[in-house]
């Protein structure tokens, strides 16, 4: 046993050597991260406030004024134009001047008085569906607002007192995220799809290289067991990786307000379980690749599309198709991004993330036992 | 660990067998190699001595037959096999960006030698080998020849009582070439066993013993003396200014086993009765060859092996090698 710790300390050493003589994977584990949340969380964005927007008064009466007011005393509208025709619609939807369009037709103001519905054209540019389905849901809302406040009008001329008739008035809250601001949705889901790339793409070669070195022969016609080569593999990378979750982490606080809300040890043993896991992954890889340039494009396929695709990051996973469904289960990112927002944002500690602990544990467990089989198996041809 | 003095022999194959794919590189193989031998594996490229040494060194599986190292099964008893021999591959296998004395401490330290042993072996060794002062170079940045030192080096620094190299001096220039050799001498001395392949017919006389390999199969095995004892006659070198015509002017002598061209001087084997010198000086004299002369040499490896390899020889006919 001594000497199975002296065996995989010696590799651990000589992997941090290996590490500290390439300049360029140093860069890769410690920089690159930073440059991808910063790059992944300010480039992806799915906020939408401010949307810029044209307003068209073909009635200019005060009704119409007032309605409009509404816009303009909106945070999520910004009124950038008033125009005087719809032709500077599309001209204004070309040059991306402005994403929504309101048009108060003449006649607003008659039609009000005449107890008749009126109407109001809302012009939304679909060419950004999320910009647009917000901003279509914010403009109907608006218009019930002011629906309610011509009925409450209506009703003080009328003399009627409405606080004894009782009116429903929604209050929307959203949970965990009040300001849903994408970057709290979205950091806690990143970190896990920047611990895949870096884990899953380093050891994936890792292997392969010692097998091109020639190395493995004399690895083989030593005592040590595979099992002590994989796990020597890992512990520097699982070092390495973790160094990366307190960088993500501590940016993510520092400069983007993410609040870190669960049970931070909670987040600490999932991100150690996640990295074996992943780990074991590239491991799995590099057993199996016959080349380095192979072993780099399966790493790629495995570690960073289902992390980023099919791990609940960028798409709810109960939207997307069921058989994708299914396939996420095969990937460890999936556990980890519920692990990790659960801790992130709703507060989580053990009690809630235990069932994604143990599938992230047995998950990495296979893994390892699976790439340290393969090995054997091609090393023995 | 058991004691070098046991009955068994270093080495001992029986019918032993490995292909790839359709190519048979070792077919049903005997060998013995016994203890203190240094034991020359030669023959041409592809002539299955690699895949015999990764086989006797357990990183290869014989497809079939049976090879035991020091009374050890290397199938079945791989790890009572390994802390016995150290294996030195073909190709230069060390890391790159580690240096001479991190790759020779990290292979010492899965080998399980201790911290006080691996620095003292390493000193002796590097000194020894002349690499001392480049402890702290990295690999990559070693010539040829100080690489193969290196990767002996680390081979000897779990002190192995068989070492199994392969090839270790091809691609070396002749003076590290000599050193190397030099240095296999002094381990011979030390009572190491040594199974080396080289196709370098040269290499053979510094062996104890040789086996020619070729397509897989040992096609002549015993002492240097022993192979050189095969070739029928006795070696002539004809000198003339125009080689050309020496040679078809002593190919037909009756008696000339085999004649070729080695450089600028015909190479005779000469199997008659009569004084060679004679005999030949007289055809070349009929023939018309100026400045012709004659001398006979001692058999060098690279002839008898051109012979012994060579199917026409031994019919009369000229052999080229």
């Amino acid at each position: 046993m001594r000497q199975a710790l002296i065996r995989v300390g010696a590799i651990v050493r000589k992997e941090f050597r290996h590490l500290g003589r390439d300049p360029r994977m140093l860069l890769a584990v410690v920089i690159t991260p930073v440059i991808q949340l910063l790059l992944f969380a300010y480039a992806i964005s799915f906020d939408v406030d401010h949307v810029p927007t044209l307003v068209i008064d073909f009635d200019n009466s005060p009704a119409s004024e007032r309605y409009l007011q509404q816009y303009e005393a909106s945070p999520f509208f910004d009124v950038v134009a008033h125009g005087t025709s719809l032709a500077e619609v599309d001209t204004a939807f070309d040059d991306n001047t402005a994403r929504v369009a309101i048009i108060v037709p003449s006649g607003f103001s008659r039609t009000l008085a005449s107890d008749a519905t009126a109407q109001v054209s809302v012009l939304v540019d679909g060419s950004e569906p999320n910009a647009a389905k917000i901003s279509q849901a914010y403009s109907v809302a608006l218009n019930q607002l002011y629906g309610q406040q011509l009925t409450r009008e209506w009703a003080d001329a009328q003399g009627l007192d409405l606080s004894s008739f009782g009116l429903l008035e929604p209050r929307i809250r959203t949970w965990y995220n009040p300001e849903r601001r994408s970057s709290d949705f979205l950091i806690p889901g990143l970190m896990v799809v920047i611990l895949a790339i870096v884990t899953v793409q380093q050891t994936a070669v890792t292997l392969v290289r010692e097998r091109d070195l020639g190395t493995q022969e004399q690895l083989e016609v030593s005592p040590m067991r595979r099992i002590e080569l994989m796990v020597g593999k890992l512990l520097p990378w699982t070092l390495i990786a973790f160094l990366d979750v307190a960088l993500i982490t501590g940016l993510g606080r520092t400069l983007f307000d993410v609040p870190l809300r669960g049970d931070f040890w909670a987040l600490a043993v999932g991100a150690a379980l996640f990295v074996f896991a992943s780990l074991g992954m590239g491991l799995l890889i590099s057993a199996i690749a016959p080349s380095l340039d192979t072993a780099n494009i399966m790493a790629m396929l495995i570690a960073f599309l289902p992390s980023f695709l099919l791990s609940g990051f960028a798409f709810a996973l109960d939207q997307i198709p069921v058989f994708l469904q299914w396939i996420s289960y095969a990937f460890p990112a999936r556990y980890m991004v519920s692990i990790s927002r659960g801790v992130f944002l709703k507060g989580a500690g053990f009690a809630e993330v235990w069932p994604e602990l143990v599938s992230l544990a047995v998950y990495a467990l296979v893994m390892l036992v699976i790439s340290s089989v393969m090995y054997g198996r091609r090393s023995s041809r | 660990m058991t004691t070098t003095a046991t009955a068994a022999p270093a080495i001992r194959a029986r019918g032993l067998r490995r292909s790839f794919g359709d190519t048979l590189a070792v077919a049903d193989l005997d060998l013995e190699v016994g203890e203190g031998a240094v034991f020359g594996l030669l023959g041409p490229d592809g002539a299955g001595k690699s895949t015999l040494i990764r086989m006797l060194a357990t990183v290869l599986r014989p497809d079939a037959g049976e090879a035991s190292v020091f009374g050890h099964s290397v199938t079945t008893e791989a790890n009572r096999v390994t802390p016995r021999i150290g294996y030195m591959s073909q190709r230069f296998s060390m890391y790159p960006d580690l240096s001479v004395a991190e790759n020779m401490d990290f292979f010492a330290t899965i080998r399980g030698v201790s911290k006080t042993d691996r620095r003292a072996r390493a000193a002796s060794l590097l000194e020894g080998m002349g690499l001392a002062e480049f402890t702290r170079r990295q690999a990559q940045h070693l010539s040829g020849g100080m690489k193969q030192k290196l990767m002996l080096a680390t081979t000897l620094m779990h002190e192995p009582d068989l070492l199994l190299l392969d090839e270790p001096t091809t691609g070396v220039d002749p003076v590290s070439r000599r050193e190397f050799w030099r240095i296999l001498a002094g381990l011979h001395r030390a009572g190491k066993t040594v199974l080396v392949a080289t196709p370098y017919m040269d290499e053979a006389e510094r062996c104890t013993h040789i086996a020619f390999l070729d397509s897989g199969r040992i096609k002549q095995f015993g002492t240097p003396d022993e192979i050189k004892a095969q070739v029928p006659g006795r070696l002539v070198e004809v000198s003339a200014t125009l080689p050309r015509a020496a040679l078809a002017a002593v190919k037909a002598v009756p008696g000339v086993e085999s004649a070729h061209l080695l450089g600028d001087v015909v190479r005779v084997l000469w199997s008659g009765s009569a004084e060679p010198e004679q005999a030949l000086g007289a055809a070349l004299a009929a023939a018309g060859v100026d400045g012709a002369g004659t001398r006979e040499v001692a058999a060098d490896m690279e002839t008898v092996f051109a012979y012994l390899a060579d199917p026409s020889t031994g019919s009369g006919n000229a052999g080229t090698p």
